[in-house]
């Protein structure tokens, strides 16, 4: 072998798209924070004063949960949870089935329901309740029909997805052998798509947990009325008290959630 | 059994994968088919249970009039009539059983197939096809735990399920190797001979079609080209059928 060097080509060069997005999102950062007037000093000045929120976070009221009324509105939040996933999940099962071409051979119907999900994900959870709470008033109605429309939204899109994805051949084979549309998606179509389709309406149900503690601040029921209640009150401890136990109750359920969906995946 | 008279298949206009076809298959044959890929083979045999409609001519499966059947006959005859896939399509997910007792669905009402709920005696037919191709020890088996050849086997399973009068294989054996092949062939075979079940499998190895096929038929651009005994089939023959010389691609064993 001889020793004589080899050349590398050329290493190529940065592209100048690259340099200038970089350019660009350092100016965009550097403009935003002269507009908003950001400042550390300010943040670190604020620190040191007496500050009741953080006051109340430091001395928690954990007995708030075994009053009568917090406890009702905890269930009332749970309750909602359920039965919105439950409720959405089952009908975003259809909405993802007339989502996808072998479901739904008419184009222009699938473009419709194709768009109505679209429209239905992009409205995130708060600006639902706050829509329904103006529809049908205060109480529990506004903040299920928000969780519904929320979750069946996020599993709709999910679960189109995978439909999207799954194998044809046992479609064509359940077709061959003469049998129905029922039967065909029982034996052809759910075994395919069941153990994602289970694991996204926990996902679901998860997202709805957290989204129905909000939904009590514009009025749509559940733990989130009595957090604005105590909030308007300035009883810091009893907001944080709910706060942190409604902060365990999801960490728990996710982790149960979560732990079920990797089996299921 | 099955009869074309003048049948044609135009996917668009101009382009005819099937070109005024005049066949006869009588009952209890073991047909192959051979051609090129794009000589119309998988429509020919799609024909026969009309998931690829004829464009125009005459079609007579079993006595019924297939270019022109109602949704509810034609779902009766399918259920008459096995299918066997290149791909398997199989449920990779569900299990051996599941998948066998697939052939049964059209006999029984919709609320069992709903509840998974199969009466003893169809699970007793799905466990008999399964012994058949000695696949019934892998009943609880999932589908995708098995090999390419176990697949292909419990395939022929859910078409005997069906306990059908014809059974169509579309390319069996293409995604399986050689020794596998032949023992996919074999059961093939012995089923035809045991329960006088009309056989045609599309086949593009040449050896395999003279090896197994009582008869031969030749596809040439959707034209009949080839209707004779596997042992009148001569490397001539193939040629006539392909249009240019045969490779060792075209058999399944190297030599060629």
């Amino acid at each position: 072998m001889t020793a004589s060097k080899v050349e590398l080509p050329k290493k190529p060069g940065i592209p100048g798209a690259i340099i200038f997005s970089l350019v660009f999102a350092f100016v965009l950062t550097v403009v935003t924070m002269i507009t908003v007037e950001f400042s550390l000093t300010e943040i670190f000045s604020n620190f040191g004063r007496r500050n009741l929120v953080a006051d109340g976070l430091l001395n928690p009221d954990f007995g708030q949960i075994l009053s009568e009324r917090s406890l009702s509105a905890f269930i009332e939040t749970l309750q909602l949870a359920v039965l919105g996933t439950v409720l959405g999940g089952g009908m975003s099962m259809f909405m993802a089935y007339w989502a996808t071409e072998f479901g739904n051979p008419i184009r222009w119907l699938r473009a419709i329901v194709r768009t109505f999900n679209n429209v239905v994900r992009s409205i995130p959870d708060l600006l639902w309740a706050l829509l329904f709470v103006t529809a049908v008033g205060i109480g529990i109605l506004p903040g299920l029909l928000a969780l519904f429309f929320f979750s069946m939204a996020v599993v709709t899109k999910l679960t189109s997805d995978t439909l999207d994805g799954i194998d044809m051949g046992p479609i064509e084979a359940a077709k061959a052998s003469g049998s129905g549309l029922i039967s065909m998606l029982r034996t052809a179509v759910i075994p395919q798509i069941l153990p994602s389709y289970t694991s996204f309406v926990l996902y679901g149900f998860e997202l709805n947990l957290r989204a129905s503690a909000v939904l009590g601040l514009v009025g749509a029921g559940g733990i989130g009325s009595r957090i604005e209640f105590f909030r308007s009150r300035g009883d810091w401890s009893e907001v944080w008290g709910l706060v942190l136990m409604f902060f365990l109750v999801v960490f728990l359920v996710e982790r149960f959630s979560v732990t079920i969906r990797r089996r299921l995946v | 059994m099955i009869s074309f008279k003048n049948a044609t298949v135009e996917y668009q206009p101009g382009v005819k994968a099937m070109d005024n076809l005049n066949l006869e298959i009588k009952e209890g044959e073991f047909v192959v088919v051979v051609g090129l890929s794009g000589a119309g083979k998988s429509t020919l045999i799609r024909t026969i249970n009309n998931l690829v409609p004829l464009t125009s001519g005459e079609l007579y499966v079993d006595g019924e009039a297939v270019h022109d059947l109602s949704r509810k006959k034609m779902r009766a005859l399918r259920s008459r009539i096995g299918m066997i896939f290149q791909g398997f399509n199989l449920v990779d997910r569900a299990t051996v059983l599941q998948n066998v007792l697939m052939g049964r669905v059209f006999k029984l009402p919709t609320w069992r197939t709903v509840f998974g709920v199969y009466p003893k005696a169809d699970q007793q037919i799905a466990a008999k096809a399964l012994d058949r191709v000695g696949m019934l020890d892998r009943a609880y088996s999932r589908a995708t735990d098995l090999s390419g050849g176990q697949r292909q086997r419990v395939g022929i399973a859910r078409a005997l399920a069906q306990e059908p009068k014809v059974i169509l294989a579309d390319e069996p054996v293409a995604s399986l190797d050689p020794p596998t092949s032949h023992a996919v062939m074999q059961h093939l075979q012995k089923i035809n001979q045991d329960l006088g079940i009309t056989t045609i499998v599309n086949l593009h190895f040449l050896d395999l079609a003279t090896a197994y096929g009582e008869r031969v038929i030749g596809l040439r651009e959707g034209k009949l080209v080839f209707d004779g005994p596997g042992s009148e089939c001569t490397e001539e023959v193939f040629e006539g059928i392909y249009g240019r010389s045969l490779t060792a691609e075209d058999t399944l064993s190297e030599e060629a």
